[in-house]
């Protein structure tokens, strides 16, 4: 095996990277051009014309000059316990991720390296922001071989062969563009356009104030690419399961193939906004230690997402891709009662009838149930929630109680969880309940946690070890 | 019944320079935000500007009960598998950290903390929600505390 040999990325990779900078220097001369000529300034002349080609290309050498120097400098290497990812010119890295800490592997393809048939591989390890080593660009082939490499090694498999074998794979589910489409016109985005349209109606009709349209612009913009983004980065959805985890595959131009192993889900979240529920279509959302998600930067938030938009049993199905077992005797309508149940039934535990003082609208939601394995937490009456959070991946919990709750004797509870889309609390329990869920929460949690599997998935677990 | 007492719960108290810490802070923005008129009293000659102060001085007197009573309120509980926090007058609030959890812990202390004699102590999990701080310990207790956590934490550790 060649273990122990260090990896060039592609060589192609600069200037795959320097197109980005070529691109951001084309925009600040078409702006400045722009701005000259609504000042009056007329077309650049020939000399003009000339320097700025001049800088243009000046500036793509320096970048490509660059970028082969930092392609020169980055070598990885990969062991049967780590990854270790040497980069920088000026300021030198050493990154070493540790297979077993594995989160996710992602492979991400950006339009051009899609072209060029290349690929990006993202190994997200659970260190926050920043943390997940990245092998830009690699052959889309030895991308993949890699992935399977990695996963096999994380989950502790021995293989005879050369290479790690290719993990089965079955699809599960696709996420119709029609679908994705319907649920981006029922979204909240399309009620703030309706507001602005009815707003703008209102100032062009009844005030003649056209002076607002051109501060609307903006607006505009926003509003297009919040669309755009949700619709290009969810465009063709598509969930498989395999031996290795859970495989996402979405993306219009940047494709990404996301692989999240057994046991990473570290809290999920189905919701429905209001308008989503005459076709009874869910999201469902998952923290991932590696992911992060919420935050600013590229792909920020979709790589949280295990269904864009689906209907209640597809939210199921993905449900128990990553919980293959929530512990309840019906799972289903266990969900269902999660999903759009209200007051207390089948073991649900809701927040008593005084806290309509404080949430008036959804208090008969508020509540929770506990299964053998999981916490389920469900609110919202307009905008549905239901989180649910595995007891061995609670990380701490909080109870908390503002003065208006003193009084009526509430408390509400929050299971703490990896930073991520997914915050579970429990809103406005009955003080003493809310106790008694904390305390027993703790407890079930460090249970569960004994026994849960081995962090190698698949590794037989050997005698003898601690 | 108060959800924030535990049955068979011992708290442990930080100690009261915190509050003289945090009323020290106190009085250096009050004195601060009391110069203008100051400034505009020995401008125009006349005490009638000083009058200004008497709100300054009310939230000062306010925030001076308050501060002892938050620092009463705060406390800690090491149980056999985890680290009870609480804290808050009006808005209360308690934390469970188990042991196995805890990622880091980090022990700070400014310069009028250390002046004070009293040092802070932050327990992080993997999750960034975590508000599991105690301030106002004493330093040889912060460091021991740390040393006990962190060896706890071994001793219970889990993945994530």
């Amino acid at each position: 095996m060649s273990e122990a040999t260090w990896h060039r990325l592609h060589p192609v990779t600069p200037v795959v990277r320097s197109w980005k900078v070529i691109a951001v220097l084309l925009v600040i001369y078409l702006q400045q051009q722009g701005d000259e000529l609504f000042a009056g300034g007329g077309l650049p002349g020939r000399t003009e014309l000339l320097v700025s080609v001049g800088v243009l290309v000046v500036g793509t050498l320096v970048g490509v000059a660059y970028s082969a120097l930092s392609w020169r400098m980055t070598r990885y290497q990969v062991d049967d316990e780590a990854v270790h990812l040497h980069s920088g010119v000026l300021f030198r890295q050493q990154r070493q991720a540790r297979l077993d800490r594995l989160q996710a592997v992602d492979v991400v393809q950006p339009l051009l390296a899609r072209l060029l048939g290349l690929a990006e591989l993202r190994l997200e390890v659970a260190g926050g922001a920043g943390s997940d080593v990245k092998l830009a660009y690699l052959k889309e082939a030895d991308a993949q071989r890699l992935r399977n490499t990695l996963l096999a090694r994380a989950a502790g498999v021995r293989y005879d062969t050369e290479e790690a074998p290719e993990a089965p794979e079955r699809e599960v589910l696709t996420v119709p563009v029609e679908r994705l489409l319907a649920s981006l016109v029922r979204s909240g985005t399309t009620v703030g356009l309706v507001v602005v349209v009815l707003g703008l109606a209102v100032a062009l009709g009844g005030f003649r104030q056209f002076a607002v349209l051109p501060a609307l612009a903006p607006a505009a913009i926003a509003l297009v690419a919040a669309y755009w983004t949700r619709f290009s980065r969810e465009f063709n959805f598509r969930v498989a399961v395999s031996p290795d985890g859970v495989r996402l595959r979405h993306g219009l131009l940047e494709q990404r193939a996301q692989t999240v192993p057994p046991g990473r889900v570290q809290a999920l979240r189905i919701s429905q906004p209001l308008l989503w529920r005459r076709p009874d279509w869910w999201r469902v959302q998952i923290n991932v230690a590696g992911y992060g998600g919420g935050g600013a930067g590229e792909g920020a938030g979709t790589e949280n997402v295990l269904l864009p938009v689906g209907p209640r049993q597809d939210a199921v199905a993905v449900l128990s891709l990553v919980l293959p077992d929530l512990g309840a005797a019906d799972a289903v309508t266990t969900i269902d009662d999660g999903l759009s149940g209200m007051a207390g039934e089948r073991g649900w535990v809701v927040a008593p009838r005084r806290s309509r003082w404080v949430d008036w609208v959804s208090w008969r939601r508020n509540g929770y149930l506990v299964t053998d394995t999981a916490l389920l937490v469900r609110r919202g009456r307009l905008w549905r929630q239901l989180d649910v959070v595995p007891h061995e991946r609670t990380q701490s919990l909080g109870l908390a109680q503002g003065p208006l709750q003193r009084r009526l004797e509430l408390a509400s509870v929050v299971a703490h969880s990896t930073p991520g889309p997914v915050s579970p609390s429990v809103a406005h329990l009955d003080a003493e309940v809310a106790l008694r869920l904390l305390l027993e929460q703790a407890e079930r949690a460090r249970r569960a946690r004994r026994a849960a599997g081995p962090e190698r998935w698949m590794e037989v677990p050997q005698g003898g070890e601690a | 019944m108060d959800p924030f007492a535990p049955p068979g719960v011992t708290w442990t108290p930080v100690s009261p320079r915190l509050a003289t810490a945090r009323r020290l802070v106190l009085v250096v923005v009050l004195a601060l935000a009391a110069l203008p008129a100051l400034g505009v009293a020995l401008l125009a000659g006349s005490g009638w500007p000083l009058l200004g102060l008497l709100p300054v001085v009310g939230v000062g007197a306010w925030l001076w009960w308050l501060i002892a009573r938050q620092v009463r309120a705060w406390g800690y509980s090491e149980s056999e598998d985890d680290l009870l926090i609480r804290k808050g007058v009006m808005f209360r609030s308690m934390v469970v950290v188990p042991y196995g959890r805890m990622q880091y812990v980090d022990v700070q202390a400014g310069p009028l903390d250390r002046k004070l004699g009293i040092a802070k102590v932050q327990l992080h999990t993997a999750s960034a929600s975590t508000d599991a701080v105690i301030p106002g310990l004493p330093p040889e207790e912060a460091a021991r505390l740390r040393d006990r956590l962190a060896r706890r934490g071994e001793a219970r550790l889990a993945g994530l």
